[in-house]
């Protein structure tokens, strides 16, 4: 019995210097990320590119804050750099294309983004790449609320009309845009033009009635995302309703309610009132008692 | 000269006690005020000590500000609060027994009716003095005046508080006009400063039939104006609160509710009083049993009141239990306040009923442990109107240090709130040393009427 209690004694402390000992321990494995470049043009100014960044953490995407990426026009390190783009807290970046790469835009029709990610501690080299086609997009009313929208594409050095491109007509809200009307996107024809009737009379506009439409192309595999906005006086003329100098039980005290005001006073006059002929009485007793 | 009593319908209503002969100058003899004896010294020392105690802190919270305080961003109302409401509640009384009683035709609350106007005036006055001591710095009651909205129930409060201590005080004076001018034959026995303080307010009283009609005809105008103007200093007290969103405060309740406490504990602090007069100043032929007996079922009438009111107040949002009100209410029920709460429920109102509803507890003593036992329930009561709402706001308290998440009030805030509870009590020793605690003229003009 006690040579197996010495037995399973050695054993375990075998055991334990090796858990101890961390020579054996692999280095913690790195990360895969994900990179998605997203093409936008905005009213046809300035092209940018938005990139995401994520990874899989337990089956669940999360965006991955502080990447550093490398971005590059139509080839990597031997191509057109653009800029260097790090990850915010929502594993976002962006980068606008700028005026340096003009020479090399104005080559060609068709574009490829690069990014590339030279890996670090935690996650491996990683990079992405997106081709798009240069195509601009234009917005267009009509006296009877209509919207027309018209796509083109560069082909050698002339704008040509799509046809069967998805467009977003909608009215630009707060949060997000809100379809002209119940459809919610429009192909265009052949002339690269797709239209709609504006179906949103009520809704509220600015003081004139102004409204933002927006006609969009949305993650085209071709063109990326193209915007356009035109401000038109569509929309209710909103009147605020201020309150702020009206008379209110919340408002200061020269904007008090009348009716408060008429029961306030009216009974402390008639309270103090009653007071004061008692006070008064006081000296007619007074008077009285002199007289005696 | 004597009068010998003849019972009469009148007599019906008076204490069988109070139906003996005695000679006029015997009552006045008996109820002409007393100069302090030993106990009487002691007492005002005390008194005197605890105000001084309590304007040094006071003196402390205007140098250093309300930090030394144990208020903060959520319990910014504290025990100062609680004992504004305490007063404001106990000054109710002037009106139920002169008013009211008055009104009503109760003729055996004569004795009592000073009692009530002195307690009146003096809870009145230190309700007034609290509140500003709340604001911190005084100059911010002045701001009030100055800025105040119309549509803050905390103007209404201050108009209606100031209007009500100047009916206390003429509802006072009044009824006491008559007195002086006894007070004024005991030239020798009252000293010359007193003699001179009674001529100043009082000299003119002749007795006339015009001066009589007069003064009755005002005492009656105030009995009628008093009462609204307490309803409404009550109901204004409430909405202080109910006008809030809070927990526990938003209720449709809270005038009503306030009202009928106040009327319990201004109940319970004039038969505290009835028995430390009646002890002090040898006043058994007047202050009877038979005033106890009857104080001791109005007693049970408004504990009955109070405590319906308090079912009414507490068991529908316990039904309901709804989830933002669920802290506050289980704070209350079983967590940090139960035990302030079940006390207050059970010392201010329950044991009140039972005790009281026996025939000998409507004795005097057992009447008087009542009284006291009513006015610190209601103490309590009011700090449990106060501090557990405020430390359940309905947004959770987030990002606040822990001294934010309690309230136990500092030292300067007991201290202050003693000093004006002492305060009160020398107000009210200091009156009854200046003039009769029983009114004179009435009581002998009851016993005329009697013997007629």
């Amino acid at each position: 019995m006690k040579s197996l209690n010495k037995i399973l004694t050695g054993v375990l402390s075998f055991i334990l210097v090796l858990t101890s000992y961390n020579g054996f321990s692999q280095a913690p494995e790195k990360g895969d990320l994900n990179i998605a470049i997203n093409y936008f043009i905005i009213n046809n100014k300035v092209p940018y590119l938005l990139i995401k960044v994520n990874t899989k953490v337990n089956g669940k995407f999360k965006n991955v804050a502080g990447v550093g990426l490398k971005l590059f026009l139509d080839k990597d390190s031997m191509g057109t750099f653009i800029g260097n783009a790090v990850t915010n807290e929502k594993g976002l970046a962006i980068s606008y294309i700028p005026t340096s790469v003009k020479k090399e835009w104005g080559t060609s029709v068709k574009h490829t983004f690069l990014a590339t990610f030279d890996g670090d501690k935690k996650y491996n080299a990683s990079k992405a790449d997106l081709t798009v086609a240069k195509a601009k997009i234009l917005i267009d009313i009509s006296s009877d609320k209509s919207v027309t929208a018209s796509v083109f594409e560069m082909k050698d050095t002339t704008w040509t009309p799509v046809k069967g491109v998805d467009v977003v007509l909608a009215v630009k809200r707060m949060d997000a845009d809100l379809p002209i009307n119940e459809k919610p996107t429009f192909t265009t024809d052949s002339t690269g033009k797709a239209s709609g009737d504006f179906k949103r009379d009520s809704i509220p506009g600015g003081a004139n009635g102004n409204i933002t439409l927006v006609a969009k192309i949305v993650d085209n595999d071709q063109y990326g995302n193209l915007v356009i906005e035109k401000t038109v006086p569509w929309g209710a003329k909103f009147v605020p309703v201020n309150t702020f100098n009206r008379r209110t039980l919340f408002a200061t005290r020269n904007k008090a309610p009348i009716w408060l005001l008429f029961i306030a006073y009216g009974i402390a006059i008639t309270v103090w009132g009653v007071l004061i002929m008692l006070v008064f009485n006081l000296f007619r007793i007074k008077k009285l008692g002199e007289t005696v | 000269m004597e009068n010998s009593i003849v019972s009469d319908n009148r007599t019906k209503d008076m204490p069988r006690e109070n139906v003996d002969s005695i000679t006029d100058e015997q009552i006045i003899n008996d109820l002409l005020p007393q100069k302090f004896g030993k106990w009487g010294k002691i007492w005002v020392g005390i008194l005197v000590a605890i105000c001084l105690v309590g304007m040094f802190a006071y003196y402390r919270q205007l140098r250093y500000g309300l930090v030394v305080t144990s208020m903060r961003d959520y319990a910014s109302w504290g025990i100062y609060i609680s004992n504004f409401v305490f007063f404001v509640a106990i000054s109710l009384v002037g009106s139920l027994i002169t008013a009211v009683f008055r009104l009503a035709g109760v003729h055996w609350s004569t004795p009592l009716t000073r009692i009530a106007e002195v307690i009146a005036v003096a809870a009145i006055i230190f309700a007034s003095i609290i509140i500003i001591v709340d604001m911190g710095s005084p100059e911010r009651f002045y701001f009030l005046i100055l800025y105040g909205r119309v549509q803050s129930p905390i103007i209404w409060d201050v108009i209606v508080i100031s209007t009500y201590f100047v009916i206390s005080l003429l509802l006072l004076y009044y009824p006491l006009l008559p007195d002086i001018k006894i007070l004024l034959r005991f030239k020798q026995t009252t000293g010359k400063r007193l003699y001179k303080f009674y001529s100043f307010i009082g000299s003119f009283w002749k007795g006339t039939a015009q001066q009589n009609k007069l003064s009755e005809k005002a005492i009656n105008i105030l009995c009628i104006t008093i009462i609204p103007v307490a309803f409404s200093i009550h109901t204004v007290t409430s909405w202080l609160f109910a006008t809030t969103y809070r927990p526990g405060w938003d209720s449709t309740n809270f005038g009503a509710y306030f009202i009928a406490g106040a009327f319990l504990v201004g109940a319970g602090a004039v038969v505290v009083a009835m028995y430390v007069f009646r002890k002090a100043d040898h006043l058994e032929k007047y202050i009877t049993e038979d005033h106890f007996e009857k104080m001791g079922r109005i007693l049970v009438l408004l504990s009955l009141l109070y405590l319906y009111f308090n079912v009414n107040e507490f068991l529908t949002p316990y039904f309901k239990m709804k989830e933002s009100e669920s802290a506050y209410l289980n704070g209350l029920f079983i967590g940090d306040f139960a035990h302030i709460f079940w006390f207050a429920i059970l010392a201010g109102m329950i044991l009140p009923i039972i005790i009281l509803l026996f025939k000998k507890g409507r004795k005097p003593l057992p009447v008087f442990i009542v009284g006291i036992m009513v006015v610190v329930g209601a103490w309590f009561k009011r700090y449990l109107i106060v501090t557990p709402t405020l430390l359940h706001p309905f947004l959770p308290m987030h990002d606040v240090p822990a001294s934010y998440r309690h309230y136990f009030p500092s030292w300067e805030e007991w201290a202050i709130t003693m000093g004006s509870l002492a305060g009160v009590c020398l107000v009210i020793t200091v009156l009854t040393r200046i003039f009769p605690i029983i009114p004179i003229q009435e009581t002998l003009n009851e016993q005329h009427e009697i013997a007629e």
